[in-house]
């Protein structure tokens, strides 16, 4: 393994700063609280670190489980190269996301509570259950690398023998959570988009986050074979393309078949900023990648079949912050970009991934099957002579830029169109308060003169902040029966009754200007 | 015996009574805020087209954030209540994604939050039989405390009585799978900040569709992997065995 000098000292940089951030970042969060950290309110309860680091790492991860049933139940051996990272991924992947999840608990010190305080009726709990027992299954699938490397044969021997079995569970208990993250969202019919809301979204979760797995394992195949100057399982790659496809355009057309049933087909081209944000998830999840795929010149190359990933990573992102954010904060007819601090987070967690997983490739067995192979040494990333390689590339990195405007860009809401709906609008003042009639006070025979009071005289009408004056001062249903008892102006000089305000400071006094209010009127 | 509150907005002057009434007994801190639900405000008075309407939590009959709570910490009592237990909540706010009023609200300025919302002042008064702080507090009469059934009658009643004043709809009694909390009204509620769409049925039945079916899907994908494991596998096995018999006759 050589790599530059220049290479390391670089990304180490990138790194340092990142975690930096983070660190700041952290501290702000514990110490000051979600609010301070965060862009998060009562009406966005749930932001980034749901919908990127927890709904889309979780998806991410999704290749572990079905390259080992691939490999270990239905013994497709072939794919045996890639069973190691494949599982270093996804239990690096759920590490990840059960920290992020510290950072998003209001009182992660009660993460553990699940375990003994059931609801059985709540699909966050089964999914909090499920997560920690694959991260369970995953950590005893990971383990011969650890053994093997630590020359423990007993307990090895033990791991090989059970690995059918925790690959049955490791299976049965993903499924369950990657379509019920999907589920958590059936409890939401009205608040969320209809592009987005649908009884199938169990299944669009689920088969999205295979799609989107076996995308993580050809992309990070492809890197870490630069990265680490590994021979690249290509035909093997290419192979995995041929499954992910079918995946790919089956989620494609159901998605497509539910917003047809339920109607909504047409508000895809609405040209609101949904409308707009589906099309590009729609653009990069779905057509891209099939048309990228479809093409034989361009899946048999390494650029090609990389870019194809790519895509389908990006519509998968897209998909998952669409869901989580987009989908529900156009009810909420609010705004939401994340905070620098939700960024920096986000973006620990990713360097911190990527920096394990080196240590662990570099330090344990992952990549077993290279030694046996022919060595090939830092492929190209373009093979020489593959007409329209260069044409990719570029096209890769305008749709990157592209989904990044998309992403930043459109996050602003056309706040002036929407500011006038659900806003009250001014109070006409009489006809919506139904003040009282007005109050007639009978003069005793030390009276200047009647009294009569106007509520009107009395009441901002279009902020009636009636209990200044009621169920305290004034009590009102005593008053309706008549059984007020009666106004002395002797209270009134003492501060109390009208006295209260009439003392020259909130209005004028009660000793002068009496005709102000004994008007005999 | 179910209680509930009946709200008239016709009858409802905005005066804000009530709100001071929950901050009282609740012992939150008097912030200015009257007109929006949060933290510290577990009832509000909103204005929609000019008209003030009393906010809170709809106490619903089976609750969609008492479904989502992971751990129990929103609970629906027999009174009706629908009350919040700091000391099991873990902060991961589904409840607020979940409600349909979007009621339940979050301490975001606080280092351990708790979510926060109108409790039908359960502790201070429902326990022992006696009235809300709210409804005791209202000078007109708009808000009003009783048992389910009754104030259901009494609603019905009254938009009998009075077509005129009332749109034909008693809030609350299938809204959302039925509420403790009813409104009467003369305008349509999605004109009044209420939501745009609501289901008729328990939201909890969304996801107990799904969470329901799992025993069996469980079972089923067990029984179907762990027999295609062994087939496979027992295939292999005689296959091997048979290049070794036809090893050893060679
Ligand atoms: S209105 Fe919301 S917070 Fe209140 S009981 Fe219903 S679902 Fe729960
Ligand atoms: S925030 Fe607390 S009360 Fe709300 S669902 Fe989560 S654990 Fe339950």
């Amino acid at each position: 393994m050589k790599i530059g000098f220049s290479r390391i000292s670089f990304w180490g940089c990138v790194a340092a700063i990142i975690w930096t951030l983070g660190i700041y970042a952290t501290v702000v969060r514990f110490f000051y609280g979600l609010g301070a950290a965060t862009h998060l309110s009562d009406s966005v309860p749930w932001g980034l670190w749901i919908g990127l680091d927890i709904l889309v790492g979780v998806g991410l991860a999704a290749g572990g489980f079905f390259i080992t049933a691939m490999v270990y139940l239905f013994n497709l051996k072939e794919y045996q190269p890639i069973v190691r990272p494949a599982i270093l991924t996804s239990f690096l992947g759920y590490g990840l996301v059960i920290i992020t999840l510290l950072f998003d608990l209001g009182k992660p010190y009660h993460i553990w509570r699940p375990i003994v305080m059931w609801n059985h009726h709540s699909v966050m709990f089964e999914v909090g259950w499920c997560v920690l027992l694959y991260t369970l299954v995953l950590f005893f699938e990971f383990s011969p690398m650890a053994l093997e490397r630590l020359g423990l044969k007993k307990p090895l021997s033990l791991m090989t023998r059970s690995i059918p079995f925790l690959v049955m569970s490791g299976v049965l208990l993903s499924t369950l959570h990657q379509s019920s993250l999907g589920s958590l969202y059936l409890l939401v019919p009205d608040k969320m988009h209809p592009l987005w809301y649908s009884p199938l979204l169990p299944f669009l979760f689920f088969s999205s986050a295979v799609a989107a797995g076996l995308a993580m394992v050809i992309f990070e195949s492809y890197l870490s074979s630069r990265a680490f100057g590994r021979a690249l399982e290509f035909s093997l790659l290419v192979r995995l393309s041929r499954i992910l496809v079918p995946v790919v355009l089956l989620y494609g057309i159901i998605r497509f078949k539910d917003l047809a049933g339920r109607g909504v087909l047409g508000a895809a081209f609405s040209g609101s900023q949904e409308s707009l944000l589906f099309m590009a998830e729609v653009l990069f999840g779905l057509v891209l990648p099939i048309i990228v795929f479809s093409i034989p010149a361009w899946r048999n190359q390494r650029a090609g079949l990389f870019l194809g990933a790519v895509l389908v990573l990006l519509g998968f992102i897209l998909n998952r912050l669409n869901v989580s954010i987009t989908a529900l904060v156009g009810s909420a007819d609010v705004e939401y970009t994340p905070s620098w601090m939700e960024w920096a987070i986000t973006a620990s967690m990713a360097a911190a991934g990527v920096a394990v997983f080196r240590l662990a490739v570099k330090h344990l067995p992952v990549f077993t099957h290279q030694d046996t192979q022919a060595k090939q040494v830092n492929p190209p990333l373009l093979e020489p002579g593959q007409a329209g390689a260069g044409v990719m590339a570029g096209l890769g990195g305008l749709l990157f830029l592209l989904l990044m405007a998309l992403l930043f860009g459109l996050n602003r809401k056309q706040a002036a169109a929407k500011s006038l709906d659900g806003e009250a609008k001014p109070l006409s003042a009489s006809a919506v308060l139904r003040l009282p009639a007005a109050i007639v006070f009978e003069p005793d025979e030390a009276s200047p003169g009647r009294v009569t009071f106007h509520h009107q005289t009395h009441v901002d009408p279009t902020r009636p902040g009636c209990v200044s004056c009621h169920a305290t001062t004034f009590r009102i249903r005593p008053i309706k029966s008549g059984q007020a008892g009666t106004v002395k102006m002797d209270s009134l000089y003492a501060g109390k009754q009208c006295g209260i305000c009439h003392n020259g400071e909130q209005a004028f006094r009660a000793d002068e200007e009496c005709e102000n209010c004994h008007s005999g009127r | 015996m179910k209680s509930a509150i009946l709200t008239d907005l016709t009858r409802c002057t905005g005066c804000e009574a009530c709100v001071m009434a929950c901050r009282e007994i609740n012992g939150l801190p008097r912030t200015s805020e009257n007109h929006r639900l949060n933290a510290h405000t577990w009832t509000a008075i909103e204005h929609h087209q000019g008209i003030p309407i009393r906010r809170h939590c709809m106490q619903c009959e089976q609750p969609s954030c008492v479904a989502a709570c992971p751990v129990g910490a929103l609970t629906k009592t027999s009174e009706g209540a629908v009350i919040y237990d700091a000391g099991r909540c873990m902060g991961c706010r589904y409840c607020m994604i979940a409600c349909p009023f979007s009621i339940p609200k979050y301490e975001w300025q606080a280092r351990i939050p708790r979510v926060q919302k109108c409790s039908f002042c359960y502790d201070s008064a429902l326990k022992k039989g006696h009235e809300p702080a709210c409804t005791a507090a209202c000078p007109s009469g708009a808000t009003i405390y009783g048992e389910r059934e009754a104030l259901i009658k009494e609603a019905q009643q009254r938009i009998a009585t009075h077509p005129q004043r009332y749109i034909p709809t008693l809030y609350g009694l299938t809204e959302a799978g039925g509420a403790s909390v009813l409104y009467l009204s003369a305008m349509p509620f999605e004109k009044l900040g209420f939501p745009a769409t609501i289901q008729h049925k328990p939201y909890p039945d969304l996801t107990w569709q799904e969470l329901s079916r799992i025993p069996t899907m469980v079972s089923a994908g067990a029984a179907f992997l762990f027999s295609a494991w062994w087939i496979i596998n027992r295939r292999i096995k005689m296959a091997n065995e048979s290049e070794r018999s036809s090893d050893q006759t060679a």
